[in-house]
């Protein structure tokens, strides 16, 4: 890998835009992501993923500003951040509480890229020795995991999966050269389906301006506690994190495993790692009055899960969550495939990866943890001045996905209006995308095997990594049972 | 009943029916599981109170945001993306900060007048951003623009 200066410029911009995006309630790293992908187009694929993988750690990290300040969570995964650090803010230790959730969070990031770097590579070998069988029954596995995971709408999160993976099938056969499941009339545009970039600024960007619109776009009039203390004591020092290094690494490692799980948000890795944190915590009846602690654990998971969804993605071609489901928009953009043969056959991509994911968390650290004051001004940027110039982003971007078609802006303002239905019945748009981006392949391996095996389906529960994948299958719905009965309970 | 016909004839359609059941019973189980909550609750299955949108939902920035949607596309092919983008990202800005603001412009203060302002403001950003992102996207980028 030749190393640009490019590559550092591109880095820190998305470091910066993803802090900002990250930072304003309503706006996440996948929107930023998913509205920055056209600007690839111009580039080769290592400087693209600099600036996406740049725009996934800031938009991730820049959460944490306005649930300390304002006590309102910037991303879904910064949703604990607040329970300790939004009371320190109003003890007049904000500056202390941010610095610290900043540290945390490049030690998750830092954590999640070794777990990246050491675990992809056996993956992937393991699943190189994978039939259609076996690909078949991963991704079967993906979809039921997004289930397991959809707390209290298992149901409802399978449906909005395998209904992803209906749309992407809507398309020419190419085969035999039938179309299904296509009218007419939008024959002539549908003969490779529906584009994934259009779908996916729709689902994402769009989706979250009729929310806002419909809520009348209301401005952040947010009056962030004062961070600036001159208190000797209340200022940050690193031996404020004496004590929580246990701590931190468990919950950059649970962050991870959270990210490696398809289709479970970054919301799931810090409430996960929050509630092992008062288990093991020595005063847990502090946690959520301002300790340290608790912020700690919540910033360290939440960082945790940018590597870990990158496992998955990289080793099976699964994605991880939203957010690596936009990435693969940008491998496909390039021509190429993630999966098991991915390092081998990109063993440059695979270090620029590592290496722009290593960059991103150390211009994420200093971008935020120097000028922290000013940075937390961003919270009250106004939304209704920034949402006209995301639509125009999205409308440009959408239509240069296949060198300049308009079908694909109509494409991009049906799946926005899409995923605001979705939101009003409960049915989750990163399930959605997630069967959208592994239907073809599931058809494509099903299609396979039962080629292979004359139409038997008996295929299926002849191969011993097959019968293990099944095995986790059933596991997986039978958790999701047991999860949703005991969530029950609780809630009695 | 462990066997598909499979011929390359029909090959495009061995997936989709199998999607679209799996579909149906997953439909039929989200409704089992909403009559049995609703009998145990004893609450109507079909809730007459259900509202769709929000309570007070900004009825005129959600229509007026997707009309302006709609228009958008079919404006750029009209008379391209520069002239629409200014127009459209400006109506966009109008809309999204409140067009009460627009009547605030008729009682006057030049400059000082918050009316007036928001409505420079909101063009001189419809300017900016459509020019800038017409130059980056499309000029350095190279990116096709409508």
């Amino acid at each position: 890998m030749v190393f640009s200066f490019t590559y550092l410029i591109m880095c820190f911009i998305g470091v910066a835009v993803g802090i900002i995006f990250g930072a304003l309630p309503g706006m996440t790293a996948t929107m930023a992501i998913a509205i920055f992908l056209p600007l690839t187009y111009a580039y080769d694929l290592h400087t693209s993923l600099f600036l996406l993988l740049g725009l996934y750690v800031g938009g991730i990290s820049g959460g944490l500003v306005p649930a300390i300040l304002v006590n309102i969570p910037g991303t879904p995964s910064s949703i604990t951040t607040g329970f300790d650090g939004h009371p320190m803010a109003q003890r007049g230790e904000g500056e202390k509480a941010l610095k610290i959730g900043i540290t945390a969070s490049f030690v998750g990031g830092i954590v999640s890229l070794l777990c990246l770097w050491f675990l992809t590579p056996p993956l992937a070998k393991l699943a190189i020795n994978f039939g259609a069988v076996e690909k078949f029954l991963v991704i079967l596995f993906a979809l039921t995991i997004i289930a397991a995971l959809s707390k209290g709408d298992m149901l409802k999160g399978i449906f909005a999966g395998f209904l992803g993976v209906l749309v992407s099938l809507a398309k020419n056969y190419t085969l035999n050269n039938k179309f299904r499941l296509v009218p007419e009339f939008m024959e002539p545009n549908m003969y490779s389906g529906f584009t994934l970039l259009p779908v996916l600024i729709g689902l994402f960007a769009l989706t979250q301006i009729f929310q806002e619109a419909e809520k009348g776009m209301k401005e952040n009039d947010f009056k962030p506690t004062d961070i600036s203390n001159n208190d000797e004591s209340k200022k940050f020092h690193f031996s404020c994190m004496k004590g929580n290094g246990i701590n931190l690494i468990r919950s950059a490692l649970i962050g991870t495993f959270v990210g490696v799980l398809p289709g479970v948000g970054g919301s799931a890795a810090s409430l996960l790692s929050y509630s092992q944190c008062k288990n093991f915590s020595k005063h847990p009846e502090k946690l959520g009055t301002g300790a340290v602690e608790g912020l700690i654990a919540s910033e360290a998971a939440n960082n945790g899960l940018t590597g870990g969804a990158l496992i998955p993605l990289l080793s099976l071609g699964i994605p991880g969550d939203s957010t690596t489901a936009v990435l693969v928009g940008a491998f496909m953009l390039q021509g190429i495939s993630v999966g098991p043969l991915f390092i081998t056959q990109n063993p440059d991509l695979w270090r620029t990866i590592l290496m722009a994911l290593a960059i991103s968390n150390i211009f994420m650290f200093i971008v935020m943890f120097y000028p922290i004051k000013y940075i937390a001004k961003i919270i009250n940027l106004p939304k209704a001045r920034l949402y006209p110039v995301i639509i125009l982003m999205c409308i440009v971007g959408s239509y240069a996905a296949n060198n300049g078609n308009m079908f694909d802006v109509w494409t991009m303002i049906g799946f926005g209006l899409l995923g605001y239905f979705f939101s009003k019945f409960g049915l989750s748009s990163p399930s959605f995308l997630i069967g959208f981006i592994l239907g073809r392949d599931l058809e494509t391996y099903f299609i396979d095997a039962i080629q292979g095996s004359q139409g038997s389906l008996v295929c299926f529960f002849q191969r011993p990594i097959g019968n293990v994948v099944w095995v986790l299958i059933v596991a997986s719905i039978a958790f999701a049972i047991w999860d949703a009965r005991r969530s029950a309970k609780i809630e009695k | 009943m462990f066997k598909i016909n499979y011929s390359w004839g029909n090959a495009h359609w061995i997936v989709p029916p199998i999607i679209i059941g799996v579909l149906c019973v997953l439909f039929v189980l989200i409704l089992i599981r909403r009559a049995l909550k609703c009998a145990k609750d004893h609450t109507p299955f079909i809730n007459l109170n259900y509202h769709f949108f929000v309570e007070n939902w900004d009825k005129l920035k959600l229509i007026g945001c997707l009309v302006l949607l709609l228009l958008y596309p079919i404006a750029m092919k009209a008379i391209h993306f520069l002239p629409a983008s200014i127009i459209f990202i400006f109506l966009f800005n109008v809309l999204f900060c409140g067009v009460d603001k627009l009547a605030m412009i008729k009682q006057g203060g030049g400059l000082k007048n918050e009316g007036l302002k928001s409505v420079l403001v909101s063009l001189l950003i419809s300017v900016i951003a459509s020019v800038l992102i017409w130059f980056i996207f499309g000029t350095i980028f190279r990116v096709t623009l409508p």
